[in-house]
């Protein structure tokens, strides 16, 4: 669904040693106002793992926002 | 059509969600009975699963096998099955003693049978008995008559195919129109030649003005219909589908349903905008994820897995901008469809047919046997409906097969061709086999629990090794618990989900405990006791689902943004109160979330007390392939070597893992294999059983169930 509005599967994003995960959220939000990234509706991701919104970001972090999936 | 035997009646009228009544069909006997129910049964046994499941507790025994004429088919909706206004009813069960099993099987599906059975006078229909000849069932509400009469005959290919015959049925039953009055289940030949065969589902779709069909999948209740003689059931009634369950507080219905139907209206597209993608979206996340059941679930992700993803469906195939729901009133509306695809393969090459889905399951499937082509799964789905045999485990089944040459079990001379992962002619070749019950087909038709015997006879024999041996190699990557086939979710990295299908009553089908992004991804089971506590807890409100007659997805699938407020999200309480109101406003009774809990629990150990008396029911058949585990084989350790030596690690501590690979990987199957053991250890504690995986005499008497042959069973179990 994300990838409808983004039109694209990735973007690379500038960081710097006092980069958080909230402040990733933040910048996908600026760059696509039209992504329902609110918080509680969605995991935040670090390489797979989830993450808390205050962990610090490294170089060549991958992070993901996804919605919650809980069935099937 | 020829009539064989036909009653009259007058269809009992539904008050609260009931009839009270129960359709009892004997077809060796061609005998029909309408039986009264006492008014506390449906206090005690709810619905849906909850009916099949006292039916078969009653009307079989320990000797009972899917082809016995005792052996009963059971098709139940529950007493919320039938509303436009609440999201996600229509819902009924198929309930048996599973030829993959020999348990308790039951298996949901959609469509407009199971409200329409209800309307016609019944909350249940249950038969029993084998017929001579191949025969229909027909409960007609509106003319007030049950009748058995002669399956007719359109033409051999036609009446082959469950969708097919369906088809002609339906219109045969009314001048030649189609309604949406009448809906039908029905039987493929694949069902008569395999273990796992389904039920499909019929219904008159007004929109695409076609008959459309849903699927009761798993464990093989098409190959109990055929078996029976029974080719197809109808169901007709005109009466009105609004207020469908002549609920006791209408108001009531309508503001949980309202409630319910705006939380879908503003999240699905914002979340798994499943209305759009129905349940093809999973796929990409489960490879991101590495759950995807890549070649009979060695690898959960593939570069290759895109070419399966929702947008290449969507794009290529689902009809869009059509409300896709599979029965009124559902603006989840996940069933999607696809229109004048042309078959390109297999002896209907070059028909142009519709196709229901695919769903994401049926997209797993395919991966799980190497292929990564859109078009061979939506042929794959629509053959498979058509024959009559569950996509699931015809895959898994086929995957089995296909690395048992991978790894020398089996040669190609066994099986008279090259079958190995990503070769999409010998896979459709093999999936007509099936059904047709000819040539390789006819091993790979049995499923994987007795393919697994099969390969290792022959193994044995041909190298004067010992069928035990080879048996305790297939055990690790035959993809079965108690002869059922794992659904498409590899839980190497969920313990949660290891147990959510070990557990499994009727086997490893998610729809008893869907935990793995719970646990493996959300992080939100951390302990073996959350675990533990959350593999109590999913298995009862699910049970509850398919008890009553509802669909799971709006609930679980559309998480509610108020749910982020309490302290265990991913049950999305805020939602499941609406079901609460719904069922109160319905029924009448003044229930809590925990009463709920409570009257879905006696189900549970009812059904635990059915496979214990079948041989299923002890902790051995709790027992899963170390492939679902972990890393069973090095390749598998292999292609994630990095993660799982950081997570072995982690078990260790400050202690130094071993220097080579080998040994770290089988030091690592050792930690996991000890992990299920100890969940096995905590779980049975929480669900009131023996460390032998056996309910306790309290737990049984604490629901009531302590009845002559519960006192018996529990006594030969040495409880």
């Amino acid at each position: 669904m994300q990838r409808l509005v983004t039109n694209t599967d990735s973007i690379n994003m500038p960081i710097t040693e006092k980069t958080r995960l909230s402040d990733a959220l933040e910048y996908v939000k600026q760059q696509y106002p039209g992504l329902h990234l609110e918080e509680g509706t969605i995991i935040a991701a670090v390489n797979l793992e989830v993450a808390s919104l205050d962990r610090i970001l490294k170089d060549k972090d991958t992070v993901s926002f996804l919605p919650n999936i809980a069935g099937g | 059509m020829r009539i064989l035997h036909q009653i009259e009646y007058k269809p009992a009228r539904v008050v609260g969600g009931y009839t009270d009544r129960i359709l009892r069909v004997d077809l060796g006997k061609q005998k029909i009975t309408i039986q009264e129910l006492p008014p506390d049964f449906k206090n005690k046994y709810v619905g849906g699963r909850g009916y099949a499941l006292k039916l078969i507790w009653d009307g079989t025994t320990q000797e009972t096998r899917y082809d016995s004429p005792e052996n009963i088919l059971v098709m139940a909706s529950g007493p919320l099955g039938n509303e436009p206004a609440f999201p996600g009813t229509g819902k009924f069960v198929v309930g048996t003693i599973s030829p993959l099993t020999d348990t308790f099987i039951d298996s949901n599906i959609g469509g407009h049978f199971g409200p329409l059975l209800k309307l016609a006078g019944f909350d249940a229909l249950a038969v029993a008995g084998i017929s001579r000849k191949d025969v229909v069932i027909l409960v007609d509400g509106d003319v007030q008559t049950i009748s058995i009469a002669a399956a007719p005959v359109y033409d051999r290919e036609i009446d082959e195919g469950a969708l097919s015959f369906g088809d002609s049925l339906l219109k045969d039953i009314n001048d030649g129109e189609y309604s949406d009055s009448i809906a039908a289940v029905t039987a493929g030949k694949g069902a008569f030649n395999s273990r796992f065969g389904i039920v499909n589902s019929l219904f008159f779709d007004l929109r695409r003005k076609r008959i459309r069909s849903k699927q009761a999948g798993r464990g093989g209740t098409g190959t109990v219909m055929r078996y029976k003689g029974l080719r197809g059931i109808v169901a007709r009634s005109s009466l009105s589908k609004v207020n469908g369950n002549n609920a006791i507080d209408k108001e009531g219905v309508r503001r949980a349903g309202s409630q319910l139907k705006a939380v879908i209206s503003k999240c699905d597209s914002q979340q798994l905008n499943m209305s759009t993608w129905g349940t093809t979206g999973l796929s990409e996340y489960m490879d991101k994820f590495h759950i995807f059941p890549i070649n009979n679930y060695q690898y959960g992700h593939s570069p290759e897995s895109s070419k399966l993803f929702a947008q290449v469906f969507l794009d290529k195939y689902f009809s869009k901008k059509i409300p896709d729901g599979c029965y009124y009133g559902c603006n989840l509306a996940c069933a999607k469809g696809a229109e004048n695809v042309r078959l390109s393969r297999g002896p209907k090459a070059g028909l142009v047919v519709g196709i229901d889905g695919p769903e994401y399951e049926t997209v797993g499937a395919v991966s799980s046997m190497g292929i990564f082509d859109p078009h061979f799964v939506m042929e794959y789905s629509w053959y498979c409906d058509e024959y009559g045999i569950d996509t699931i485990s015809t895959g898994v089944t086929i995957s089995f097969f296909m690395e048992c040459l991978q790894r020398g079990f089996l040669s190609t001379d066994d099986v008279g061709y090259e079958l190995s992962f990503g070769n999409i002619e010998a896979a459709d070749r093999l999936v007509h086999e099936i059904a047709s019950g000819e040539g390789f087909g006819k091993v790979v038709g049995q499923g994987v629990a007795r393919g697994k015997k099969w390969v290792a006879q022959k193994y044995a024999a041909r190298n004067g090794t010992s069928e035990d041996a080879v048996m305790a190699e297939l055990n690790k990557f035959g993809m079965e618990v108690k002869g059922l086939e794992f659904s498409m979710y590899i839980t190497k990295e969920s313990l949660a989900q290891q147990g959510g299908y070990g557990f499994a009553l009727k086997g490893p089908q998610h729809d008893e405990a869907w935990l793995i992004f719970i646990d493996q991804v959300h992080k939100e089971l951390p302990t073996l006791e959350d675990k533990a506590n959350a593999l109590k807890w999913f298995p009862l409100i699910r049970t509850w689902f398919n008890a009553t007659g509802l669909c799971k997805l709006p609930w679980i699938d559309v998480r509610n943004p108020e749910a982020a407020k309490t302290a265990e999200p991913a049950k999305n309480l805020p939602t499941l109160a609406y079901y609460v109101a719904y069922l109160n406003a319905t029924t009448g009774s003044n229930k809590r979330l925990e009463d709920v809990l409570d009257d879905s629990e006696r189900l549970y150990i009812l059904q635990k007390l059915i496979n214990l008396r079948q041989g299923k029911g002890t902790r051995i058949s709790d027992q899963i392939p170390l492939r679902a585990m972990g890393p069973v084989y090095f390749n598998e350790y292999e292609a994630r070597a990095e993660y799982y030596d950081e997570w072995l690690q982690q078990q260790l501590g400050d202690n130094k893992a071993p220097s080579s690979p080998e040994q770290r990987h089988k030091l690592l199957m050792e930690k996991r294999i000890q992990a299920y053991q100890q969940l096995c250890d905590i779980v049975y504690e929480k669900k009131g059983f023996t460390s032998q995986g056996i309910p306790k005499h309290e737990t049984v008497e604490k629901f009531g169930l302590t009845d002559e042959q519960a006192r018996q069973l529990l006594k030969e179990s040495g409880v």
